[in-house]
């Protein structure tokens, strides 16, 4: 009965015998430590047009720079290296992805844990409405959120968020919902305390290993749809370059034999979202009694 | 011939293997067992008599196994055999009862259909030599109308028929053995008595013997003749079931038998007075003026509430049974008209059986649910704000709930869950915070040095001693008490009876105990008041009702517990 280990410690110890989820995690570390130490490491600064060089455009991997240094990946149609360009891309990315799936995060559970709480007619008219938003597709969403906006970070985010807060509506809502009939949720009210530490304190704490799942998961689909909508030139404007829009830059000369362009930062986006969703299905999978041994 | 034991279990050892060790559940058992006979096998949680049970029949699971000795029934060794010899012998040879019915039962298919499966498992049959095995089967525990409860599932029977189910399947093949884990443990007292006597006949109808697995003395004292107590995975005491009730020899059956309310006095300290502290609980904070008591009011009353449960329609069914197409659902009335009052300083038991909405009524003296007609007032105040959404309006009734395992928030640290009531009506400051939990810890008798740590570091026992600590560290005069000890084992449920009563001699604490366990309330309470299907049928000074009871129900309630040998002076 006694047991000495924080649940932390215990958690840690089932992720561990997971040899692919430990290498996705390194992974999604190492990724996210390159993004943010992009203008330490990365050899050329990709927004520096003093720094381009039109000579050096559209070369192939392994290609000396006129001015000296080792292309690896190659340059791009403005004679920009990629592995900067995409060490760039990936902090853009990410900046999108984690932000965007925290603002969802934030405004999606407390709809659904106050729509849990409250009950009756306020449920369901805040469940229904979050219903019918996951009827449209969330690339719609997005797409026709993006158009109306216009370019930028703000407007990206916002569509992403529009999208994607559902997703943890639904799933705080559910989680609620079950915590709200326990025991301890009788007895928080029966002391009686205000509606709001017996939401903050004892319902939310208790809802967010599911909540956690989502998160990970909405992240690499955040990510995933920034890139979609970046390709298709409604996300981030040029002059800020995710890897979609890095992809989106390269697409034209893939049939001209110059894979490189494309080719690397969509490996560098598949990379992070596989990642990142093998880090969440562990998640999942630890969190989820059912599939306890 | 038939001398010969049925059953011989020597030096039976069941080991788990776990990560903190190897476990020996079950720890050199032995004991015979005649044809015809029953044996009881009794302890706490935890003793290994449910592995026992398990480990006769093979069904022990990795990380656990038998590790050594045997089991011989009928002459032949069980332990050892391959996993497909001891199949066609569970349920032809050997067959077992589990507690909860529901889980064991199938719930996608009709008992008939079970039946049979159970049937072609070991025979040939057809269907309908099936269908008539099965009606019989049903007929011979007793279940009223068999050809039609044959073609029910079996969320259509009640729990006390469900277990007969069971048990008709169970003795489908006419095993040798049966074995019995907790049968009667989930079910009304009433319900039992009735299961009880029908095994007693069946065993002796034919001649089958009988492992009764249980953690209640008395059940085991009404059915079976020999008895043996198990504690740790060792069986401390056996022999003839008079004997060992009346002249226990080991001090572990002494304790058990101590620690049972109906061998005490009413109001007298358990087990000698285990489990109480010496800590005495914190001050009170003085009584605010704005909350004097409405002159010439009752201390607390419940002014003829009633509880109706409905499902709300969904709108396709709202718009069916508006235009007549549809019947309006069943009301459940939970509590109907019901009126109580308590005076200050009393201890009002609630008894009933489930289903007789006991506990609603004291979710409505709690203010945890809103009467759905009628008040409850406290010193002439609601407990109850109107209307919808109704909040409770004072901290001076406070509840203790059945699962400790449930009433404590399982991500906050059990310091944190004393402290945040008190908190949040100011009966004490945030500096002073520590202090006044390490001294709640102290009055119910746990380690002050324990407020840091998670409700799952505690025992069943201890995670109760908190929620009590929880609820009196909100200074209340009157608590609801909701089966406090019922899902406790006997010696624990002895200690907290004992804190209790100690706590509410302390701190003069009003109380409504809620409890389906008739000897606990004798125990504790002053007046009792009997209900049934949602209303008082009987109320009076607990001797008196227990005594003389007046109402039919009263009087089936009280013949149907089991009663224990009295001790030999």
């Amino acid at each position: 009965m006694m047991r000495t280990e924080t649940p932390l410690a215990r958690f840690w110890s089932e992720f561990r015998e997971s040899r692919v989820a430990v290498a996705a995690l390194i992974v999604v570390v190492v990724m996210i430590s390159l993004a943010l130490l992009a203008p330490l490491i990365a050899p050329q600064n990709p927004y520096d047009l003093a720094n381009l060089v039109l000579s050096d455009a559209r070369r192939p991997p392994g290609y000396v720079g006129s001015n000296g240094y080792t292309h690896w990946l190659g340059t791009d149609a403005q004679g920009r290296d990629l592995l900067s360009a995409i060490l760039y891309g990936l902090r853009i990315s990410l900046q999108m992805g984690l932000v965007a799936g925290a603002v969802a995060f934030t405004i999606g559970v407390t709809l659904g844990i106050s729509a849990a709480y409250l009950g009756g007619r306020r449920e369901a008219f805040i469940m229904r409405v979050i219903d019918l938003q996951l009827a449209f597709p969330a690339i719609l969403l997005a797409l026709v959120i993006s158009a109306l906006l216009g370019q930028g970070k703000a407007q990206l985010i916002t569509a992403l968020v529009a999208a994607q807060y559902a997703y943890f509506a639904r799933t705080a809502h559910g989680a609620a919902s079950a915590e709200r009939g326990k025991d301890y949720v009788e007895a928080a009210l029966s002391t009686p305390l205000p509606a709001r530490q017996v939401i903050w304190r004892h319902i939310l704490p208790n809802c967010l290993p599911p909540l956690i799942v989502v998160a990970t998961v909405q992240v690499a689909s955040a990510i995933a749809l920034e890139a979609t909508l970046s390709f298709l030139g409604v996300g981030l404007p040029v002059t800020e370059p995710s890897l979609g829009s890095l992809i989106a830059n390269g697409f034209q000369y893939m049939l001209s034999g110059r894979y490189w362009i494309s080719i690397y930062p969509g490996l560098a986006l598949i990379l992070l979202i596989v990642a990142i969703n093998l880090v969440g299905d562990q998640i999942r999978d630890q969190v989820n009694p059912r599939l306890k041994r | 011939m038939t001398d010969a034991p049925l059953l011989e279990i020597t030096d039976l050892t069941t080991q788990f293997f776990t990560r903190a060790g190897v476990v020996k559940a079950v720890d050199g058992v032995s004991f015979s067992l005649r044809r015809g006979e029953v044996m009881g096998l009794v302890g706490e949680s935890g003793s290994g008599k449910s592995v026992t049970g398990f480990s006769i029949i093979g069904l022990i699971d990795p990380p656990g196994r038998v590790a050594s000795g045997s089991v011989k029934l009928d002459g032949r060794e069980l332990v050892g055999l391959p996993p497909d010899e001891l199949r066609t012998l569970r349920g032809r040879i050997v067959s077992m009862v589990f507690q909860d019915p529901l889980m064991t039962l199938n719930p996608v298919l009709t008992i008939g259909e079970q039946i049979r499966l159970a049937l072609e498992a070991h025979e040939k049959v057809s269907g309908a030599q099936a269908r008539q095995r099965a009606i019989a089967g049903l007929a011979q525990v007793r279940i009223p109308r068999p050809e039609a409860t044959v073609d029910y599932y079996p969320h259509q029977l009640s729990g006390g028929m469900r277990q007969r189910v069971a048990i008709a399947i169970a003795l489908l093949h006419h095993p040798k053995l049966i074995i019995c884990d907790e049968p009667t443990t989930a079910l009304d007292v009433s319900i039992q008595a009735e299961i009880l006597v029908e095994m007693k006949e069946l065993v002796a109808e034919l001649g089958t013997a009988l492992i009764w697995i249980s953690h209640d003395l008395a059940t085991v004292a009404s059915i079976a003749q020999h008895v043996a107590v198990m504690r740790l995975g060792k069986i401390v005491e056996a022999g003839p079931t008079l004997d060992v009730l009346t002249r226990p020899q080991h001090a572990y059956t002494r304790a058990l038998l101590d620690s049972l309310p109906s061998r005490a006095k009413p109001g007298e300290f358990l087990l000698r007075g285990g489990g109480v502290p010496d800590a005495v609980p914190p001050a009170r904070k003085p009584a605010s003026a704005a909350a004097a008591p409405v002159p010439g009011a009752p201390y607390f009353i419940a002014d003829r509430v009633s509880k109706r449960f409905e499902s709300r329609p969904s709108a396709l069914r709202a718009l069916g049974q508006r235009f007549g197409l549809l019947q309006p659902p069943p009301v459940v009335m939970a509590v109907d008209e019901v009126s109580l009052t308590v005076p200050r300083g009393e201890a009002l038991g609630l008894v009933g059986e489930s289903g007789s909405g006991k506990s609603t009524l004291g979710r409505m003296a709690a203010g945890i649910y809103a009467p759905s007609s009628g008040t409850v007032r406290f010193e002439g105040w609601p407990v109850m704000s109107e209307g919808q959404g109704s909040k409770k309006l004072t901290t001076r009734i406070q509840t203790i709930f059945q699962d400790p395992f449930a009433s404590l928030d399982p991500r906050m640290r059990i310091g944190d869950g004393i402290a945040e009531g008190p908190l949040a009506h100011g009966l004490i400051g945030k500096a002073g915070a520590r202090g006044y939990v390490r001294d709640w810890l102290a009055a119910v008798g746990l380690d002050p040095a324990f407020a840091d740590r998670y409700p799952h570091q505690f025992s069943g026992g201890q995670r109760q001693r908190v929620a009590i600590a929880r609820a009196l560290a909100m200074q209340p005069d009157l608590v609801v008490c909701d089966e406090p000890v019922a899902s406790l084992d006997v010696s624990i449920q002895a200690q907290i009876i004992n804190l209790l009563m100690r706590l509410r001699a302390e701190l003069g604490l009003t109380l409504i105990f809620i409890s389906h366990d008739l000897s606990v309330v004798r125990h504790l309470c002053d007046r009792v008041a009997v209900m049934y299907r949602g209303r008082i049928v009987e109320e009076g000074p607990a001797g008196e009702v227990y005594d003389n009871p007046q109402h039919d129900y009263t009087k089936r309630l009280l013949a149907a517990v089991p009663v224990l040998p009295e001790a030999a002076a």
